[in-house]
């Protein structure tokens, strides 16, 4: 057995944390070779200017005088701020609303485009095709939809005396839409994550399971879940992600009523920053917002991952 | 074709009448909700100005008038094509460039261990939970000083690199058994080899995922170009489209009619590369 | 004075009037003046037909009077301009010259962004005061009320009904001297709930909506010049307010909903319908009512205020400004100078959709002319713009003030003192 020598130069000890053998040593810098081209970019491209936005948090600017440092008079600002309250409430309000619905719908409509059925790929570009319409002409016409009297939704709900309901004003019910315009917009982007998961899982799997007598949803439960729960993590962390940024629905679909809701009924985070800092001008309180939006969705995430161990299945062990 | 699918169809996971209609019922009706939208769009694309905004609304136009609202498209925005080439050449070199730092660097984070991974990789992924709308203007400015205003550069450059992709593709590394990667390492390949040769091929479904959502994103990029390359050389069709939209007056119909022959490349891209989709069943296999 | 002195002095009289117009066209009311100094200057526009227009309008400026001068014109999108505007601002990269709206002018000015070009109209020999206030006060800065921009062209409310439904009511049209009453009175008359049509839809956004009946009550409407004082909360402003939504109460007028959303673009679009009599509409909807309107219409200046007897209309006037840090300051406001000067602005009365600021009664008539062989009334609009009133909310209150508190009233059925209590105490914390 050989015992190596404490090291004492740098170089060794730099050498020493790579790893404990020469073959892991080769891999870890491998590793780092393959990992660094993309890592550097987004560093340089957007990491940097993330920490500039961040680091504008402790300031006040208004875009064109020098910025003047105010400590944490921002983050004290916040805490009292019913309207960042509000737009904190509509935000987890449209997480609530859009991200279970999103995702299972998603799954469902993946594991029904999977079967042999016929017409399977025109149906999925229909489903693919709210991922590539123009959020502003579909949001111009979501409006026309809901439109009172009007407007189809309008015309299909009035047997049930819904006819007259005013999606896009009331500030009670105008989350509603912009929960379903999202998914709307988002369910054909989870589809094909779906999809490409589902597609990955081996045939002889479901033969193994077929053979020991797993009827259809058998196979599904004790094969696909599992077998996908990697992608189900994947879309479930990118959903949330998605949705604790929503913006272009609220933008859009109030612009032609009351920008941002009637009292700020549908203004969500992303949409509260953007106003403070490009309409008042407030570039220092903006900055604090999203510092503190990331530092939610940090949380968020990183919850995700650590439970991700008690429901997540990988075929390889992490190498 | 039709005999292939025939055969698909009555192959051991046979489904039964039933089962197929009700599959049917609810796609078609879920189908019909997501593409409401884009028809209506392509409706209104050929209506006259006089039919817009009629009240009560009225989906399909009295008086189609698609060949002149087409012309009249061209008219107002002459160089509408060389938006859509712009955009063309953008979303084929981030989705290229990101083909290749991507999927290099999702290798490294799933089948290598290397200190500081887990932190690295976290890190990366923070870099989604910033709204863009936050760094809009350091953006700007960290363009601005790479003297990149206004150039393909600046458009292609930093979109080669992506934290998504990173996580997509490395969840659907993990997602393939080490068995084979071993047998061809034990051959003496090294980890690009491996990567080329091994791990791709065996992941066509996830890269066919990547491919259509990094081409989607590129191509209906609005905020970023028009922040730093609005030229009329480097304008990109979602551009070209917004300036549609006049202080005082919106042609919608011309709007409709641009955002309709901009959606059109990207469904015939889904559509071709919806064989991709299919592949896995068929090569998931290891024999342990 | 026997009669046949007075006949003699009134032909003498009538002719030298007649005459004077001839010399008036002649004589421009803004001359332009050759550049000292040729060089390059950047040039922002938000609307592409607008870059054609000013595209063809510098030619003519480049070839008479600056050769050997470029400009860059760059268009940018409208619902972006502003934020693209402060992101450049911040970045050092604004251009040297850009199109102004009145509720955004404050900011820049307050900031020092924008070039002072008062010291180059005392240069030009150009009185300020030929533009009439409510085009150019929201532009003035400073103690000595500075002026900062050029208007280029203005537009003003009036109000658009249909011909055919008042014949169909045996009711003669209206007349510029008609009040609140008398356009209460044709309201009810017109309103038809069997066959879905209104009388009338004027209470909608900003512009040409509510505060231009709140003027004609002699308010200034929504926040003093001063920016002081939110003034909705004014007897004149609750006055109007409340004569609005009695009309929507009666069922003369649509709630926002029904109208499809708080612009004048969708009462308008009602009106194109055949569903409303009458609306207010602004001078930038003339191109579209002439090709799209189906039926017999016309224009009528808003009805006056029974009490003060005047009719006013909000005017906003777009300007050009400079940058304060460009590098060709003197060049810039030559080049601004020209566009409003009468050379300049007649490519913008030719272009026909906006109308030019030029103060020019050649030139204003010229932009009628544009519109071509109709018997609509276009004259009323050039009217509007005597006793008018500028703009005075600004950027950070525009939402609260422009559509919130029209769905709070014509849509939520809040009643105006309610509304009207918060949303100035959402202006009044802006104020501050």
């Amino acid at each position: 057995m050989i015992t190596e020598s404490r090291p004492r130069t740098l170089a060794a000890r730099a050498l020493n944390a790579l790893g404990s053998t020469p073959l892991s040593r080769r891999k870890a810098l491998w590793g780092l070779a393959l990992i660094a081209p993309n890592t550097l970019g987004l560093f340089f491209f957007f990491g940097i200017p993330v920490l500039m936005a961040f680091s504008t948090s402790v300031q006040e600017w208004n875009a064109i005088k020098p910025p003047r440092f105010v400590g944490l008079d921002n983050f004290e600002r916040l805490i009292s701020d019913d309207k960042f309250a509000q737009a904190l409430t509509n935000t987890l309000k449209l997480i609530a609303l859009a991200v279970p619905l999103e995702v299972l719908l998603a799954l469902g409509v993946a594991v029904l485009l999977n079967l042999p059925l016929r017409g399977r790929n025109l149906l999925r570009t229909a489903y693919f095709l709210p991922v590539v319409t123009s959020t502003v002409a579909a949001s111009v016409v979501w409006t026309s939809i809901l439109q009172p009297r009007y407007g189809i939704v309008s015309r299909l709900l009035e047997p049930v005396g819904l006819g007259e309901t005013k999606w896009l004003v009331e500030p009670g019910l105008v989350l509603i839409p912009i929960a379903a315009v999202a998914i709307w917009q988002r369910l054909g982007f989870d589809m094909i994550i779906f999809l490409a998961g589902l597609q990955s899982i081996p045939g002889e799997l479901y033969e193994a399971a077929r053979i020991d007598g797993a009827g259809r949803w058998g196979r599904f439960r004790h094969v696909t879940l599992p077998m996908l729960s990697p992608t189900t993590f994947l879309v479930v962390v990118l959903a949330v992600i998605n949705s604790f940024q929503i913006f272009d629905q609220v933008y859009i679909m109030t612009l032609r009523t009351v920008p941002g809701g009637v009292s700020g009924s549908a203004t969500t985070l992303t949409y509260f920053l953007y106003r403070r800092a490009f309409t008042h001008s407030e570039f220092g309180y903006a900055s604090a917002i999203a510092l503190v939006l990331f530092a939610l969705i940090l949380f968020v995430t990183v919850f995700q991952l650590t439970i991700q161990r008690y429901w997540v299945y990988y075929e390889a062990e992490e190498g | 074709m039709w005999r292939m699918l025939r055969r698909r169809v009555q192959s051991s996971h046979d489904l039964s009448i039933p089962i197929q209609v009700f599959c049917y019922a609810i796609l078609l009706a879920g189908a019909l909700i997501m593409v409401l939208p884009f028809l209506w769009m392509a409706s209104t694309a050929c209506k006259p100005s006089v039919e817009l905004n009629r009240v009560p609304v009225t989906f399909l136009p009295e008086n189609p008038v698609c060949r002149q609202n087409l012309d009249a498209l061209y008219s107002t925005s002459p160089h509408f094509n060389r938006y859509l080439l712009n955009s063309a050449i953008v979303t084929v070199g981030r989705t290229l460039g990101q083909l290749v730092t991507c999927s290099l660097a999702a290798y490294g984070f799933a089948r290598f261990r290397f200190p500081g991974r887990g932190v690295i990789f976290a890190l990366c992924l923070a870099l989604l939970m910033v709204p863009f709308q936050a760094i809009l203007i350091p953006e700007f400015m960290l363009i601005r000083k790479l003297g990149w205003l206004n150039t393909f550069k600046a458009l292609i450059v930093p979109g080669t690199f992506s934290a998504f992709a990173l996580f997509l593709l490395r969840q659907a590394f993990l997602q393939i058994p080490t068995e084979i990667e071993e047998a061809a390492i034990i051959d003496g390949a090294n980890p690009l080899r491996v990567l080329w040769h091994v791990t791709l091929p065996l992941s066509v479904p996830a890269l066919a995922a990547f491919a259509v959502i990094t081409v989607q994103a590129a191509w209906n990029d609005f905020l970023y170009p028009l922040v730093v390359s609005n030229s009329p050389d480097t304008r990109v069709v979602t551009i070209g489209i917004a300036l549609l939209q006049g202080e005082r007056r919106t042609p919608y119909n011309l709007l409709m009619m641009g955002s309709f022959l901009a959606t059109v490349p990207m469904l015939v891209l889904f559509l071709a590369l919806q064989r991709y989709f299919i592949a896995g069943i068929a090569m998931g296999g290891v024999k342990r | 004075m026997n009669t046949r002195k007075v006949t003699l002095l009134l032909v003498v009289l009538l002719s030298l009037v007649l005459a004077l117009p001839a010399h008036a066209q002649e004589e421009p009311v803004i001359k332009p003046l050759p550049c000292e100094e040729p060089g390059k200057l950047t040039m922002w526009v938000w609307d592409e037909a607008w870059a054609a227009i000013i595209g063809d309008s510098i030619e003519a400026w480049k070839a008479e009077y600056c050769p050997g001068a470029e400009v860059d014109i760059q268009v940018q999108t409208w619902a972006n301009y502003w934020d693209l505007l402060k992101t450049n601002a911040a970045g050092g990269e604004l251009p040297d010259v850009f199109n102004m709206s009145q509720p955004f002018f404050f900011f820049y000015a307050d900031n020092d962004v924008v070039l002072n070009l008062q010291p180059y109209w005392d240069e030009f020999g150009v009185d300020t005061t030929i533009w009439g206030s409510g085009l150019i006060d929201p532009y003035r800065w400073g103690e000595a009320g500075d002026l900062y921009a050029a208007p280029v062209n203005w537009d003003t409310i009036a109000i658009f009904y249909n011909k055919d439904m008042f014949d169909a009511a045996g009711l003669a049209y209206p007349t510029a001297d008609w009040t609140w009453d008398d356009f209460a009175e044709y309201a009810a008359a017109l309103t038809d709930p069997d066959a879905g049509v209104w009388g009338a839809a004027v209470y909608a956004e900003y512009q040409a909506g509510y505060p231009n009946w709140i003027a004609a009550t002699g308010e200034t409407p929504v926040v003093d010049a001063a920016r002081t004082d939110c003034t909705l909360d004014n007897p004149g402003s609750l006055e109007a307010l409340n004569f609005l939504k009695g009309l929507l109460d009666a069922g003369y007028m649509p709630t926002v909903s029904e109208a499809g959303g708080a612009s004048p673009n969708d009462a308008f679009n009602l009106f194109a319908s055949g569903k409303l009599a009458m609306v207010a509409g602004g001078s930038w909807m003339l191109p579209q009512a002439l090709s799209d309107l189906t039926f017999n219409w016309d224009i009528v200046q808003l009805p006056k205020h029974p009490e003060t007897g005047r009719s006013r209309s909000i005017v906003h006037a777009v300007g050009y400004v400079a940058s304060a840090r460009t590098a060709n300051p003197d060049l810039a406001a030559n080049l601004i100078l020209y566009l409003a000067s009468d050379e300049g602005q007649k490519f913008f009365a030719e272009g026909g959709s906006v109308a030019p600021a030029n103060p020019s009664p050649a030139i204003q008539q010229m932009w009628i002319d544009s519109f071509g062989e109709t018997a609509v009334n276009i004259q009323a609009f050039v009217d509007a713009t005597v006793d008018s009133q500028g703009v005075t909310p600004f950027d950070e209150i525009w939402d609260v003030m422009n559509s919130e508190l029209v769905v709070k009233i014509f849509d939520l059925g809040m009643s105006v003192e309610d509304a009207v209590a918060e949303t100035c105490d959402a202006i009044n914390a802006e104020l501050q």
